[in-house]
């Protein structure tokens, strides 16, 4: 018995060793500058004054609202998610079947994932031109339909930056579904088609539940990792073009913390950031039983 | 019967190879657009003309990205780290994942959701005090601190996927093994490890590009131009509104090729095929 | 830091290692976003790099967060007076920046091969611009070269027009803002009448795409920085400068923001360090390496004893560059300038976007600009 106490330690302390170290501490400061008034004129002499900065989070009428871009966050995340997952996997069963040529396929496919983020979500912004965009060209040549003032509108720029994002999101979850299907034994569908089942039975029945274990992680941490980018939003409307009326919620924080040097407001922003996805990600992953075993 | 049989294959076929086609230009276009600016002269980040190939081509930038900058030295420093990350990751989550799959002890599901909880900050809130806690341990200015932080920051993927595929794994397996008188961890090695070798995949894939394209904390660290990742010597080419572009292009484009060559290198391993038909009794 | 003025940087700093065996100095490039958040950063440590070398709106945050130390005490007068008044920067009483380069100004720059003499007022460029675009025809309704193309979706390239109608960001006490008033919205009209009443410029135009049209020759003229134009004569564009003509309605000249940049010195540098850093710093400042400086990038110097040299004499576009950059104004050094342009931008997109009256946005400019200050100071 003793080895075998010795032996899960042995698995699962060196990781978490690291992971405390690296993140325990600066969490840690955060909470407690969340707290303080620290910013440009008080950085080596702050102090802790109270809930000061969450109350002015929530009550003041910021110009954007909070509210706003609160839910405008939300909408980010799950339309983001939704599309990486349902791109990410029907590619992936595709790619799946013994196609010639399947290799060359997957290796385009992936080139999102592999290309420097900033550069080509500065081409995407270009392609977003009103006037000289590649979009739009192909827009009025091709499908003669009228030009879309994308960058313009604030409602259009929220769809151009989840456009971008969607490019860059589906090789991942692309990787992710490829390796879960490797886990299903090729039995299952062999019993399955004598039974008579066509496509879509055997995708309900088979596929969708035994890659699950897999997908759920990936699932929920992207949903956390897309809910905190701000680089794409960033990039692709120019910090919240038009008007700041383009942020999601991080980007609003990084605008406060490094623009306005306001430290103690986005210490406390990052606080509420931190318990909407920590409330987000247990709903989830509740109700997918993620903790426990597939069998 | 027979020809029936044949026909959904054929239009099932068709269907796939359209979409995988539609998907792939999808992809390519932009990326398309970037080995354009990287072949244009003269920095233009836009083109005004929907062109395939830029007027006045060049492979100038390229040259110059060579000999006129120290990308080679960025190339080393990225490599070095990111392969260490990727094997300190697969190495560290494939046994993580693996006691957190198997085993029942008090503290699992606390440990796992913690592990989730550390991706919900926002990176950049954390400079600050991680920059403070580097420079008093040390590590400041060093590759093992870039290290260090980008294994901690891709672990908590890694543990839960590797978690994740060993759950799709039946205990009988290792059962079968301990009966016949391997011990805890050969079991584990010999026989559970390479059926997850998609999963060391996707956690070696991830660890990889973690390390290889980040940018805000390696800033902080890697101060000295020598120690220089590919991320950083990127943005020595930007300015706010003077922005090299024609290098950075170039750049973007070599960049690519080390994290394809890896992926064409394991994906044999992703679509193994190496399923529990297979070896199951 | 620019690349090309780093490349120099690198090259001047060589030459002083060459000169002074035994010393090392180790050069750290960063982007200017980049570089004032690492700065203060490492001066919250108590260390950082000796010497910093930025734009001067840095510094009022540099010391704010007491990250640099006054020059006035280290410096001797005589030494000081070498420098025209415009490159050494006093701020609260103290000195904290000396300049190597005088710049950063938006000016008019043309294509000769479209326009061979600049305009000399707002009427002219209007007129120019329509027959250029008259002259090259239309597709597909959108004219083949456009007359004039700017970045407007950035503030700091709205100042000229501001200014032009008299207005300015600040009031007398050099800290209040003064966004509400009827230059304002003036400019703001203007700026919206020259892309739709008289088409003159492109539908939509940020930095990248004005940039590329001038490069690729469909703009004739461009309003852009002194850091952009080394770059189209290297693209082999014949490029003319001259001040942004002066606005016939009002009759004053439009006042781009010039600032100076240069070094300051790191309040964390220790005594027995010091003297060798100012070593370093002096040398930098020296005749020899702004001359080179200044012969590389077209930039404006700082010594007085520059002025006369035969080779900037003769320097048609410094002249012009010089010329735009006395009709220009200083821009502030008080951290409370982050808070009026980031208050100025939504208004101003907004205005250009159609989504607001040019009262509406001068209003809320000045609202948002007071809420900003006020939080930053809470």
């Amino acid at each position: 018995m003793a080895s075998r106490k010795s032996f899960i330690a042995f698995l699962v302390a060196p990781a978490f060793l690291i992971l405390f170290a690296v993140v325990f501490y600066p969490f840690i400061y955060n909470i407690v500058l969340s707290f303080s008034n620290m910013n440009l004129y008080r950085i080596y002499d702050w102090s802790i004054i109270g809930i000061k900065q969450y109350t002015r989070i929530f009550t003041e009428p910021s110009q954007p609202s909070f509210y706003l871009i609160f839910w405008k966050t939300f909408v980010w995340t799950f339309v983001n998610v939704f599309f990486h997952v349902v791109i990410g996997v029907a590619l992936a069963l595709i790619l799946n079947q013994n196609l010639k040529g399947r290799s060359v396929f997957r290796t385009l496919l992936i080139l999102p994932w592999a290309i420097p983020q900033f550069i080509v979500a500065l081409t995407w912004r270009g392609m977003f031109n009103y006037e000289y965009g590649a979009i739009n060209l192909m827009i009025t040549k091709y499908f003669n339909l009228p030009a879309i003032e994308w960058l313009k509108d604030p409602v259009n720029a929220f769809v151009a930056c989840i456009i971008t994002n969607v490019w860059l999101g589906f090789p991942f979850m692309m990787v992710i579904a490829l390796g879960a299907l490797q886990s299903i034994p090729h039995e299952l569908y062999e019993a399955a088609e004598i039974d008579g089942a066509r496509w879509h039975h055997k995708l309900r029945a088979i596929t969708l539940p035994l890659i699950r274990p897999v997908m759920i992680p990936a699932i929920t941490l992207g949903m956390i990792w897309t809910f905190n980018n701000l680089n794409i939003v960033w990039l692709v409307s120019n910090a919240g073009e038009p008007s700041d009326l383009t942020h999601i919620l991080v980007s609003y924080v990084y605008k406060s913390a490094f623009n306005y040097y306001s430290f103690s407001y986005a210490a406390a922003l990052s606080m509420i950031i931190f318990a909407i996805l920590l409330t987000m990600s247990l709903t989830f992953m509740k109700s997918s039983r993620a903790t426990e075993a597939a069998y | 019967m027979a020809i029936q049989q044949k026909r959904p294959r054929i239009l099932q076929k068709t269907l796939s190879y359209f979409v995988l086609t539609l998907f792939s230009g999808i992809a390519l276009f932009p990326i398309w657009q970037v080995v354009n600016i990287s072949l244009r002269p003269g920095d233009k980040l836009l083109p005004t003309e929907l062109e395939l190939i830029p007027t006045n081509a060049s492979l100038n930038n390229f040259i110059r990205l060579f000999t006129q900058t120290d990308f080679l030295t960025w190339i080393g420093n990225s490599l070095l780290v990111s392969l260490t990350v990727t094997i300190t990751g697969v190495v560290l989550a494939s046994t993580a994942g693996y006691g957190f799959s198997r085993f029942q002890f008090p503290g699992k599901r606390i440990g796992l959701l913690s592990l989730l909880t550390t991706q919900m900050f926002p990176a950049t809130m954390l400079l600050l005090p991680m920059y403070i806690m580097l420079i008093k341990l040390g590590l400041i200015n060093t590759y093992l601190g870039a290290i260090i932080v980008y294994s901690a920051t891709a672990l908590p993927f890694c543990i839960w996927t590797m978690k994740g595929f060993y759950d799709t794994i039946p205990p009988s397996l290792e059962e079968a093994a301990r009966i016949d008188g391997c011990s805890h961890f050969a079991a584990f090695y010999r026989i559970i490890l390479p059926l997850a070798a998609p999963a060391l995949v996707i956690t070696a894939l991830f660890s990889f590009m973690t390390a290889w394209s980040e940018y805000i904390v390696a800033v902080q660290i890697l101060q000295d131009s020598e120690l220089w990742t590919l991320p950083l010597g990127l943005k020595s080419f930007e300015a706010s509104m003077s922005t090299e572009w024609g290098l950075y292009g170039a750049a973007s484009i070599i960049v690519m090729i080390p994290v394809v060559i890896l992926f064409l290198a394991l994906s044999r391993w992703l679509v193994s095929g190496l399923t529990l038909g297979s070896v199951k009794g | 830091m620019r690349p090309d003025e780093g490349q120099i940087l690198q090259r001047q700093v060589k030459r002083y290692t060459d000169q002074n065996p035994g010393r090392e100095v180790v050069v750290i490039y960063k982007e200017t976003e980049v570089l004032r958040s690492a700065f203060v950063n490492a001066a919250i440590t108590r260390r950082g790099p000796d010497l910093v070398h930025g734009p001067s709106d840095a510094v009022g945050i540099y010391v704010a967060t007491k990250a640099v130390q006054p020059l006035e005490t280290i410096f001797p007068a005589e030494y000081l007076a070498q420098f025209d008044s415009s490159g050494i920067l006093w701020y609260r009483g103290h000195i904290y920046q000396i300049a190597d380069k005088i710049g950063n100004h938006l000016a008019l720059v043309y294509n000769k091969k479209y326009v061979q003499r600049a305009p000399q007022n707002d009427e002219e460029l209007i007129e120019t611009s329509k027959r250029i675009q008259r002259q090259y025809g239309y597709k597909s309704g959108r004219p083949n070269v456009y007359g004039l193309t700017w970045n407007y979706t950035e503030p700091f390239f709205f100042i000229p027009f501001f200014t032009g109608f008299g207005g300015w960001v600040f009031g007398d006490d050099g800290v209040t803002p003064s966004l509400q008033s009827d230059a304002m919205v003036q400019a703001l009209k203007y700026t919206r009448s020259l892309r739709d009443e008289h088409k003159i410029v492109p539908n939509e135009a940020d930095y990248e795409i004005a940039d590329a049209l001038f490069k690729d020759g469909k703009a004739a003229m461009i309003i852009n920085g002194d850091w952009s134009w080394a770059g189209y004569a290297q693209l082999g564009i014949d490029i003319g400068v001259a001040p942004i003509p002066k606005i016939v309605k009002t009759g004053l000249w439009p006042a781009p923001m010039t600032s100076p940049k240069g070094f300051s010195l790191n309040s964390n540098v220790s005594p027995e360090k010091l003297p060798k850093v100012l070593d370093l710093l002096r040398f930098l400042l020296s005749e020899e390496c702004e001359l080179e400086t200044t012969k590389a990038l077209n930039t404006a110097p700082t010594l007085k004893s520059l002025y006369n040299n035969p080779l900037l004499v003769k320097n048609d576009i410094l002249q012009n560059s010089l010329a735009q950059i006395r009709l220009g104004r200083s821009m502030p050094v008080v951290p409370e300038m982050r808070a009026v342009w980031d208050a100025m931008r939504p208004g101003y997109q907004a205005v250009m976007g159609g989504a607001s009256t040019p009262e509406a946005a001068a209003k809320s400019m000045q609202q948002l600009a007071l809420r900003r200050i006020r939080e930053m100071n809470e």
